[in-house]
Parts: C-alpha cells; sequence; structure tokens
C-alpha cells in the first residue's frame, strides 16, 4: 500500500534571504534576487549581474566544529536542511535517525574547490596537491557534511543532473516515501555561484546578454529574452508519509500527488527542436497524479530568459493546457531567483506556500509574452490553487514535472 | 509489485572487453593493475591503475552514432550500453520501447580527464586561447544524456554522484523506477574514466597502494584505481516474458545508508554498512541465510576492509565465516562511481556461471580479516543470491541485492 507525501517543513538560502517566509514575501511582493555581482569580479565578463544569496550566516545554523570543514555549497545546503527539519517540527533522534535522510540535487557541485585542486595540481604538480581538499571536490560532499551535522542515517544520495537535478531529487525523495523506505526525507538542490563557474557560463554564451541583442537581464517568457541571469540558492523540502505527518499535528503545506520523468534527444549542451520531451514529462506527472490537465491551477514553471528552453516550455504548456483559457496560472520564478540550475528546491518552496496561501507570485520583467498563456504579472495573483505543477528542463533533453496537491479541504 | 530482472549486460575495464569475456577474467582472477597510458604518472607517488588499455571507440561504436566531444567517461559507458542493449535483445531498439525506456547512470570523475587538459590550456594562456567547448562534457550527467539522445530515449533520466556507491545506486533507483510504474526497462549502471585528478585526489590522502591492491590482506597498503563502464538492462519481469527475454538474474533489492560519521574515513563501528546490508535484504525479502556470497566494497585500504569484514560479521553472525567474501576490485582496481555498476554485472556472471570469483593478491593473513575470502581461486558454486556493496566518501553506503532467477510471477 503505498503512502501519500506530504510536505511538512521548507528551509530556504536564497537570493530573497533566508527562511521560508521571508523568502515567500519578497517572491509575492515581486522582489527581484538579481544585482551586479558582489562577490567576486567580473569586470572583465559580458556578463554582470547575477542573483547572490543575501542575508544569510551558516553559523547561525551549523556548529562551528562541522563547519570549518565545509566549503561553502555544503554550509549553504546544511543550514537548508537544518531549517527544513526545524520549520517540520523534527528533531533527529536516535528512535528516528535511521529512517531519516536527504537527497541532493547539485548540477555543479563545489567547483571553487575542484578548481583549487585543479590549480595546484596543474601548477605545481601531483607532490602539492592539497588533501584537505579531497573530500569537498566530490559532488556528494554536502549531502555527507548534513549527515554528520544532522546525525540522520538513512538514505543519503546526491542526483547530480544539470538543471533537472533538484526536481529529481523531489521525484526520487517523494517515491521512497511512498514505497516506505524511508519516514523522514529532506529533499532539494543547492548551487552556489564561483568565479571560474562563473566565467566558463559567460564563455558558454550560457547567460544575458550574449544570446542577443539588448540589456543584460533576465526575462522569462519575454519576446526580448537575451539569456538567464546567474543565480544561486538552496530549497530543500521535508517529505512525510501525510498520515505520520497528520498524526503527530505538523503543519503539512502541500501533497506530492505525483512525478514526471523524461528525456529526449538533444545537443550536448544545447536543446531539442521541440517540446516533446516536456510535453511526456507533464503528461506522466498528471496521469501518476491521476489527474488531467483542467485540474492544475499553477504552473511554477522552468523558464529562465534562455532563447530556446523558454519558447518549447511555453509550446509545451500549450500544448497540453490548451490555448490561453482561465487556467492555469503560469508563473516562472527564475526571473526573481535567476538560473541557479537547482532552483527547483526553491520554486519548490514557492510553490509549497502558494498552495498554502492561496496567491501566486508574479513573473518579473515579463512584457510581451511568447505565447499567450496566463501569466501572472505585475503583481501577485490571488487565487485558490488546489494543484500546482513544477516544471524542470534541462540542456541535453531531460525534465521533470512534479504535481503538488493541496490537502486542506481533506482533513 | 512488478518484480524487476536483469536481461542485458555490457561492459569494458580493465580485465575484459565484454561481459563474456569479463566472466572468464573474473574465473581466471585475471589482474588488470600495471602500468597505464591514460595520463603521465611518473610525478605521482605511485605508478600504477586498472586501464582499459587500447581503448578505441570505434572498436565498439558503429559510425551511425555521432561522438565527437564525448568524454572518455562517456564513450565506455555508451559501448557498454551498446553491448548490453544487443545482449538484452534490444538492438535496434522499437520506437514504441524508446517512447518509454529510461536511463539512470553514476558517474564520478566524468568528463574530468578532458577538463583537466582544458583547464591546463586556461592556465597557461590566462583563459584566452583555452576552448570551452571541452567543458561540454565534463559533468558526469553527460553520459547519461549521450546514450539517451544516441538512442533516442523518452524515458525517464537521472544521474547519481555519490562517489564510489554511485553505480549501485543508480541500479538501486532504476529498480525502484521500473517497479513504480515509471519505465518498462531502463538502462542502468555506471562508467568512470581515469584521471589525473582522481588519481592526484587518491594520492594526496595516500590512500594508494603503490603495488596492485591486496584487498583484506595483512600486508593491503591501499587501493588501486581503475576505469570501467558496467551497464545492466533492467526490465519488469511483466515486459521481458512478454517478449521472451533472456533473463539473468533479478535485482530482488537494495539499501541506501549513510555514516553520518566522517567525510573520508568509515565508520570503525561499521553502523552504516551493516545498515545498508540490513536494509537491502529486509527490501529484497531474503533471510540471512539465503546469501550465498559477498561481492565486497573491498578496497584494500586498512580502515575499509576491516570496518567491512566487522560489519558483515556483524549482519551474518556465527554463519559470516561460512559466506564466501570476495572484492573483485582486486582484479578490475576501484573504478569509483563505476563500481557498484561493475560489481553488479560480476554478481550477475557469477550467479549464471555458477562461480565465486576470487580475491586476489591476498596471501598474508590480517587478524581484522578473519572471513572466506576466496584467496586460492575462483570456486565453482550455486548461487542463490549475491550481496554486493559499495561504501563511498561522505559516508555513503549502498547494498544491493542480486538473485538468480526462480521463475514464477510472484
Amino acid at each position: 500500500m503505498d503512502r501519500r507525501v506530504a510536505i511538512t517543513g521548507i528551509g530556504i538560502v536564497s537570493p530573497l534571504g533566508s527562511g521560508r517566509e521571508a523568502f515567500g514575501k519578497a517572491l509575492l511582493a515581486g522582489a527581484s534576487g538579481i544585482a551586479s555581482v558582489a562577490a567576486f569580479p567580473v569586470e572583465s565578463l559580458p556578463c554582470r549581474l547575477a542573483a547572490e544569496i543575501r542575508d544569510f550566516q551558516a553559523r547561525d545554523f551549523v556548529s562551528v566544529k562541522n563547519l570549518r570543514r565545509m566549503d561553502r555549497l555544503s554550509a549553504v545546503a546544511t543550514a537548508a536542511a537544518r531549517m527544513a527539519l526545524d520549520d517540520a517540527g523534527l528533531a533527529v533522534t536516535p528512535a528516528n535517525r535511521d529512517r531519516t535522510g536527504l537527497i541532493l540535487g547539485t548540477a555543479w557541485g563545489g567547483t571553487d574547490v575542484t578548481v583549487s585542486f585543479a590549480r595546484v595540481l596543474v601548477t605545481e604538480g601531483p607532490g602539492s596537491a592539497n588533501p584537505i581538499l579531497v573530500p569537498n571536490v566530490v559532488m556528494n560532499a554536502p549531502a555527507g557534511h548534513a549527515s554528520i551535522e544532522l546525525g540522520f542515517r538513512g538514505i543519503n544520495t546526491t542526483v547530480n543532473h544539470y538543471a533537472v537535478s533538484a526536481e529529481s531529487a523531489l521525484a526520487y525523495g517523494a517515491q521512497e516515501i511512498r514505497r516506505g523506505a524511508a519516514d523522514v526525507l529532506l529533499a532539494g538542490g543547492a548551487d552556489v555561484l564561483a568565479p571560474f563557474y562563473f566565467e566558463s557560463l559567460t564563455r558558454f554564451k550560457a547567460l544575458s546578454p550574449l544570446q542577443g541583442g539588448g540589456p543584460e537581464g533576465a526575462r522569462p517568457f519575454d519576446l526580448r529574452r537575451n539569456g538567464p541571469v546567474a543565480g544561486e540558492g538552496c530549497g530543500i523540502l521535508c517529505l512525510e508519509p501525510l498520515e505520520a505527518a497528520r498524526e503527530r499535528g505538523a503543519t503539512v503545506y502541500a501533497e506530492i500527488a505525483g512525478e514526471g520523468m523524461a528525456s529526449s534527444p538533444a545537443p550536448m549542451t544545447g536543446w531539442p527542436e521541440d517540446p516533446r520531451g516536456l510535453v511526456l514529462a507533464v503528461r506522466r506527472a498528471l496521469r501518476s497524479a491521476g489527474c488531467g490537465p483542467e485540474d492544475v491551477d499553477a504552473v511554477f514553471a522552468a523558464a529562465s530568459g534562455g532563447l530556446k528552453p523558454d519558447l518549447l516550455e511555453a509550446e509545451g504548456l500549450a500544448q497540453v493546457f490548451g490555448p490561453a483559457g482561465k487556467r492555469p496560472l503560469v508563473t516562472a520564478l527564475k526571473g526573481a531567483l535567476g538560473e541557479s540550475f537547482t532552483s527547483g528546491g526553491m520554486r519548490a518552496a514557492a510553490l509549497a506556500l502558494a498552495l498554502r496561501d492561496g496567491a501566486v507570485p508574479p513573473t518579473l520583467s515579463l512584457e510581451e509574452p511568447v505565447r499567450p498563456l496566463h501569466f501572472v504579472t505585475g503583481q501577485a495573483a490571488r487565487a485558490k490553487v488546489q494543484r500546482g505543477l513544477l516544471n524542470g528542463i534541462s540542456h541535453g533533453g531531460t525534465y521533470v514535472s512534479l504535481l503538488f496537491s493541496n490537502i486542506g479541504e481533506e482533513s | 509489485m512488478e518484480r524487476v530482472v536483469v536481461t542485458g549486460l555490457g561492459t569494458l575495464n580493465a580485465i575484459a572487453r565484454s561481459a563474456p569475456e569479463f566472466a572468464g577474467a573474473l574465473r581466471g582472477g585475471r589482474c588488470g593493475i600495471g602500468p597505464f597510458s591514460v595520463f603521465d604518472p611518473s610525478a605521482f607517488r605511485t605508478q600504477i591503475a586498472a586501464e582499459v588499455k587500447d581503448f578505441n571507440p570505434r572498436d565498439h561504436i558503429p559510425r551511425q552514432y555521432p561522438i565527437k566531444r564525448m568524454s572518455r567517461a562517456d564513450l565506455l559507458g555508451f559501448a557498454a550500453t551498446l553491448e548490453a542493449m544487443k545482449d538484452a535483445g534490444l538492438d535496434p531498439l522499437p520506437p514504441e520501447l524508446a517512447e518509454e525506456t529510461g536511463v539512470v547512470i553514476g558517474g564520478g570523475g566524468g568528463g574530468l580527464l578532458e577538463g583537466e587538459r582544458f583547464y591546463g590550456d586556461y592556465l597557461r594562456t590566462g583563459g584566452r586561447l583555452a576552448r570551452f567547448s571541452a567543458l561540454s562534457a565534463v559533468y558526469c550527467a553527460s553520459s547519461a544524456d549521450r546514450i539517451a539522445t544516441l538512442l533516442r530515449l523518452w524515458g525517464p533520466k537521472t544521474s547519481f554522484m555519490t562517489a564510489c556507491s554511485s553505480g549501485a545506486t543508480a541500479i538501486g533507483y532504476a529498480r525502484d523506477l521500473i517497479r513504480g510504474g515509471k519505465a518498462p526497462v531502463v538502462i542502468a549502471g555506471g562508467t568512470e574514466p581515469l584521471c589525473r585528478i582522481t588519481y592526484a585526489a587518491f594520492n594526496a590522502l595516500q590512500a594508494v597502494d603503490p603495488e596492485p591492491c591486496k584487498p583484506f590482506a595483512g600486508n593491503r597498503a591501499g587501493l588501486s584505481l581503475g576505469e570501467a563502464a558496467g551497464i545492466l538492462i533492467l526490465e519488469s519481469l511483466s515486459h521481458a516474458r512478454g517478449r521472451g527475454a533472456r533473463i539473468y538474474a533479478e535485482v530482488l533489492g537494495y539499501g541506501v545508508t549513510c555514516d553520518s560519521h566522517h567525510m573520508t574515513a568509515p565508520d570503525p563501528e561499521a553502523s552504516g554498512a551493516v545498515r545498508s546490508m540490513r536494509e537491502s535484504l529486509r527490501d529484497a525479502g531474503v533471510s540471512l541465510e539465503r546469501v550465498d556470497y559477498v561481492n565486497a566494497h573491498g578496497t584494500a585500504t586498512p580502515a575499509n576492509d576491516a570496518m567491512e569484514s566487522r560489519a558483515i560479521r556483524h549482519v551474518f553472525g556465527d554463519r559470516a565465516e561460512r559466506i564466501p567474501v570476495s572484492s573483485t576490485k582486486s582484479m578490475t582496481g576501484h573504478t569509483l562511481g563505476a563500481s557498484g555498476a561493475l560489481e553488479a554485472v560480476a554478481s550477475v556472471l557469477a550467479i549464471c556461471h555458477r562461480f565465486i570469483p576470487p580475491t586476489i593478491h591476498c596471501t598474508v593473513p590480517d587478524p581484522q580479516c578473519d572471513l572466506d575470502y576466496v584467496t586460492e581461486g575462483a570456486r565453482e558454486a550455486d548461487l542463490s543470491v549475491v550481496l554486493s556493496n559499495s561504501f563511498a566518501f561522505g559516508g555513503n553506503n549502498t547494498s544491493l541485492v542480486i538473485g538468480r532467477f526462480e521463475g514464477g510471477n510472484g
């Protein structure tokens, strides 16, 4: 008998602040996390904007003893994991620690650590390679650090699939709760900016304005879009069986009612020519939740301002939901959060809050839509959201859609 | 609940270019660890590794598949995938099945071998002359993307990177996808290239034996790094039956735990390893008595082998001494992200070919490693259930339970 999956906690470290309330309020107010890059010099680069993490002190959430072994990514992920547990009102104890775990998505891992290690190796040779850096070179370092800091001993794994890493981690987490392999799972995604990584994005022409003319900026779904703005941050959800959450009187933000995953042929760092993969993922998510397109009230889109992916997604949504009707509302939060590649964790948190609060944050900088969908622009839309869809799309042709459902009226 | 079976195998590793050859090499106790040429190791404190020698991608990958910019990891993984698909009778793959076929790959270094060449150019020229396109395949997700793209697949796709347990986790997760009705067929496994960064990292930790590794031996002095791809075609039993596929074995269960102890050292109390073995057996619904062979993580580091032996003793009690335990890493080297998948291939071959692979180079006993490590050479045996362990940096543990396919519909 499959168990239902409840979201009972939210942990956020983001360009719009830390913690779910600051984050949620800023999104609804239409605040943008995008500004000039402050953490490292970008004068020599053609892109100078980013959505950098704000209002975050790792030591507020992580013990000094463990913090000094962590790279920045690990500190960010561990802090968000602790926030999600605290928000759920859960403590890790000897009684529950073996059934508590973390599934973390990271697109790039600790790029700054790998670069530091490689620099010494290349310039000074193997004899000078620094063993202290080694543990943080591996992608699973953040989840490992989080387990040591928080004390859970159950499932611990790291999903590493580009821009759908976070959505894939959430899908995996939901599946494991459903089949009873764990009782509490933290799941989400984390990535952070670093100089070489940022430069690489510009050299791949992955950022605004390198995909065309016009000023630099993130304009998801807009005709004038010319690439995403780089971002960073971490969003982690606490997942539990719905029944257990109810028994202990936990606040349930939403249920993860279905997941859909798909692939499509695509160039190595590019995009497919048509939206078929996305359409498959969305339809699979709807099918696994036992509902149809008419049941979806809101879509939290993956659109980032990229030329091809935004068009693919808009066309895919039009194919699934039909021409612009009353529903669903569509919003693209990468206009505020930037493209961190694992913003799926933060956007999942935003969707869970939208279901709880009955309000959908706006897509920033969207003036001339690429397709006539029912976009939320200007200001937040007050609307009962019974079911909402979260999309993840990655270059290379990978798609994950998650269907969140409001359980408020059931209990 | 759908049972999940293995219907195809593919591998390239230091001792074999195909799954059938791998069976023979494992049975023969062939050592693949020695001098290698992927990069020049002369400046390192050790100079050996387990390399896929003279790997020419076009010997394995027909010209219909463009392979430009694919990393060595991608190429090894795709070559093994083609072998496994052919073996499963899925080459060519019918379009209606391609629509639903998934890919789950565990990775490690990914395209770091190519990435480090790029990075050398980047540093030498201050970034000006480096070709960033060399980084296109630098992340391990590239391998799954290439498989899905070249075979034109539309099913679920994902990649895991949990260092040395990636490949095992990928197989477990693929099992779940099939059980959960998300895909009837999943290409699951792992791929890992030799590269300087990884070699430097393990050498910096002084975890590499200058001689071929000696798992469970008293004189063991660290691991030997290797490269490989190991791919399994997993399929729901009903789908495999429906198309009359040959069934090699059944994926019975898996368990994933973490130590919550230390980033690079295993927990001396072995709690995480004990729990991953127990969880995998619980998940499989298999009692301890039915386990005939443990394919150990067996890296040959002093800490791992003592810890793992203790964990096996803890899980199996008095019976531990009567269960053969071996480390195929003594032959293939430690292939990191691929190792869990490579050892799953080895486990399936052991079941099908009715033998237990040996632990080679284990001649000096260690009082801390007091189990039956199959040191005298391969042993003929009818195996019904194999437990395969993979433990990783970060304290990530995955155990897989693979069984002989017993028929029935269960």
